[in-house]
């Protein structure tokens, strides 16, 4: 599985880093003598003021911008030929190289796929000019492949350059906003042939679509855009609110501060080392800042009391999951993170509370929460006594894997923390309230 | 040379608001000076012509790229890159195409005769034709223009902008967004 990984990388590494540009310098000679005759000259000139403008005039989508280089790429190669099509490529490379500082293997490896692309295309029209079909029907045909095989190859240099699954990127982009452009490149089809019968005037309406449709999908995405950053905005404020929560909670309870905080980062760090999914590495930490939220409910002579507790003081401190869980459930929100609150002072060999759940009986976002919990509760400095060292507090963690705590989630906390340096350890063991950078990736 | 590209850019500007503030600050001006100079002893010393021409086409491309942080420059590097090549590559003259250059109201022995510095005839040997001047621009000034001069006339257009205080980015009409540049 290993070799055939390796396989396919070195593969793609020599297709995108030498066949592409190779082709490319292949393309653009065999084009040359294509260019040479005089009656080639005013098309030539034609499609250099066409890729000018289709250049500089995109079409903006939700997060890419489209150009219509496509399309009268497209147009050439069916109204005379790849040698037209290569032009207005070369042209476009030549425009961006002298505008943009880029980096040349991209920019080649970009101006391969593209004279590949046409090429290809050209080579697929050749081959099926003698069929007896309607032009109209090929000329979609053709559109179509050209879409495809651009994205194919497209979705080859992205995938070696940004290091992803060729399949999957092909397969998203075919998805998403490139069928914007088989819409244009459809359009330029059609165009092309009206522009055969009709002459320049064809411009005009072909204009007038194009601007109306720039326009149309303009306001689109605007509003797209808008929506989604309501979305971003009312995620942001939640994060606040929830962080500002924790610390509230937190505040209760002057032996604790910026313990909620903490907890949410580990229980965190936890769900990212096992693979969890970004949206529950979320609700993870959600449930991380809101896992002492029932301490409200606990008396201040209690929560704050300097000695030892009694057992009634201690069995009242154990409601506070109780009472953690029955403000979330009655609030309606959060649901998913019920368990986290209610379950976060189980253990695995069921002497834990409220319920005794023993081993799996116990949530996941729970068992994650108490390793979490008690790895804090164990280095933070209280104001009568240090924290243990975090060696000591780890060995207390590896004691406790399979009586108190999951003994695979032990072994990955234990390791998460291990990973870490020193400096950065001590600077999140340190979190007191409410510090910017936390904010910062809470909020993020 | 270009007088009627940059006197309609004049008015585009000024229709768009602009005034001259103040002219912009080019580097290495010398560069621009010794390039005039040597198309000047070309026209003086015919025989060496092609020489003289080659090289103050590389210092005027010199020059653009020490301007470069301005788009217009890059787009005039871009024109100038051109008409470098057809001129390098066809014995430092540019090949005119006869055919449409006789739509013009000069006198076209010079280029014939092979007196004229600047420009020769093009002919089946001419190399790279599609880069010399092959293209009948009939107005505002009738003119035979090659794709190299659609870059120079469009850098003049874009440089006029600046120097009236309206400049244009194309990179910023690329992105999507308003075309005016925030400087």
């Amino acid at each position: 599985m290993q070799r055939k990984v390796e396989f396919g990388s070195t593969m793609k590494k020599i297709v995108v880093t030498w066949i592409f540009p190779l082709a490319a310098l292949v393309i653009f000679y065999d084009s040359l003598s294509d260019w040479e005759p005089r009656e080639h000259w005013g098309v030539l000139f034609a499609y250099t003021l066409l890729t000018i403008f289709s250049t500089f005039a995109p079409i903006r989508t939700l997060n890419t911008i489209l150009t219509l280089n496509n399309a009268v790429i497209f147009s050439g190669i069916l109204l005379f030929g790849a040698w037209v099509g290569v032009w207005s490529a070369v042209v476009e490379t030549l425009i961006l190289a002298f505008l943009i500082r880029s980096n040349p293997v991209k920019a080649m490896a970009n101006i391969g796929q593209l004279v590949l692309t046409i090429w290809f295309v050209g080579l697929f029209k050749n081959s099926i000019d003698h069929v007896p079909a309607s032009t109209m029907l090929m000329d979609l045909l053709l559109a179509v492949s050209y879409w495809f095989i651009n994205i194919v190859l497209c979705g080859l240099g992205i995938s070696y350059f940004f290091k992803t699954n060729c399949f999957t990127t092909v397969q998203k982009m075919a998805k998403g906003t490139t069928l914007t452009y088989l819409l244009l490149m459809v359009m330029a089809g059609i165009g092309s042939r009206l522009f055969e019968t009709y002459g320049l005037y064809t411009l005009v309406p072909m204009m007038a679509a194009f601007i109306t449709m720039s326009f149309v999908f303009h306001q689109y995405y605007d509003s797209m855009n808008k929506l989604q950053q309501k979305v971003e905005e009312v995620k942001t404020f939640n994060h606040k609110f929830l962080t500002a929560m924790a610390a509230s909670i937190d505040a209760r309870d002057r032996y604790t501060s910026g313990h909620s905080q903490r907890v949410a980062h580990w229980g965190r760090e936890i769900a990212k080392d096992i693979g969890l999914s970004a949206t529950k590495v979320e609700e993870i930490y959600v449930g991380g800042l809101l896992h002492d939220i029932g301490k409200i409910g606990i008396e201040d002579e209690i929560l704050n009391k300097k000695g030892k507790l009694t057992p009634e003081e201690y069995d009242k401190i154990k409601q506070h999951t109780v009472i953690g869980y029955e403000i979330i459930l009655q609030a309606g929100m959060f649901n998913e993170l019920l368990p986290a609150i209610r379950s976060h002072h189980e253990r695995i060999d069921g002497r834990g509370y409220p319920d005794g759940l023993a081993g799996d009986e116990i949530p996941l976002m729970a068992r994650i929460l108490a390793i979490s919990d008690a790895f804090d509760a164990m280095v933070a400095d209280r104001p009568y006594r240090k924290g243990l060292p975090v060696e000591e507090a780890l060995q207390e963690i590896k004691r406790g894997s399979g009586t108190q705590f999951d003994p695979i989630l032990a072994e990955h906390f234990i390791r998460i923390v291990h990973r870490l340096p020193c400096e950065e350890l001590q600077s999140i063991i340190g979190i007191e309230s409410i510090p910017q950078k936390q904010l910062q990736e809470a909020i993020r | 040379m270009l007088l009627d590209v940059i006197g309609l850019s004049f008015v585009v500007a000024l229709l768009r608001g602009g005034r001259i503030k103040e002219f912009p600050k080019f580097h290495k001006l010398s560069l621009l000076f010794i390039s005039i100079a040597l198309q000047a002893f070309s026209a003086l010393y015919p025989p060496a012509g092609g020489i003289f021409v080659s090289i103050s086409y590389a210092f005027i491309l010199a020059f653009l790229m020490f301007n470069r942080q301005f788009e217009d420059m890059r787009i005039f590097m871009m024109g100038w890159f051109l008409n470098a090549l057809a001129i390098w590559t066809n014995n430092g003259r540019m090949p005119i195409d006869l055919e449409q250059a006789k739509k013009l109201p000069y006198d076209l022995t010079p280029v014939i005769n092979g007196t004229n510095f600047k420009h020769s005839v093009l002919t089946e040997s001419t190399n790279l034709p599609f880069l010399t001047d092959v293209i009948y621009m009939p107005s505002i000034i009738p003119r035979v223009i090659s794709i190299g001069d659609i870059f120079i006339m469009l850098g003049a257009f874009l440089l006029v902008q600046r120097l009236m205080n309206k400049p244009i980015s194309l990179l910023q009409l690329r992105e999507g967004k308003n075309y005016a540049t925030k400087s």
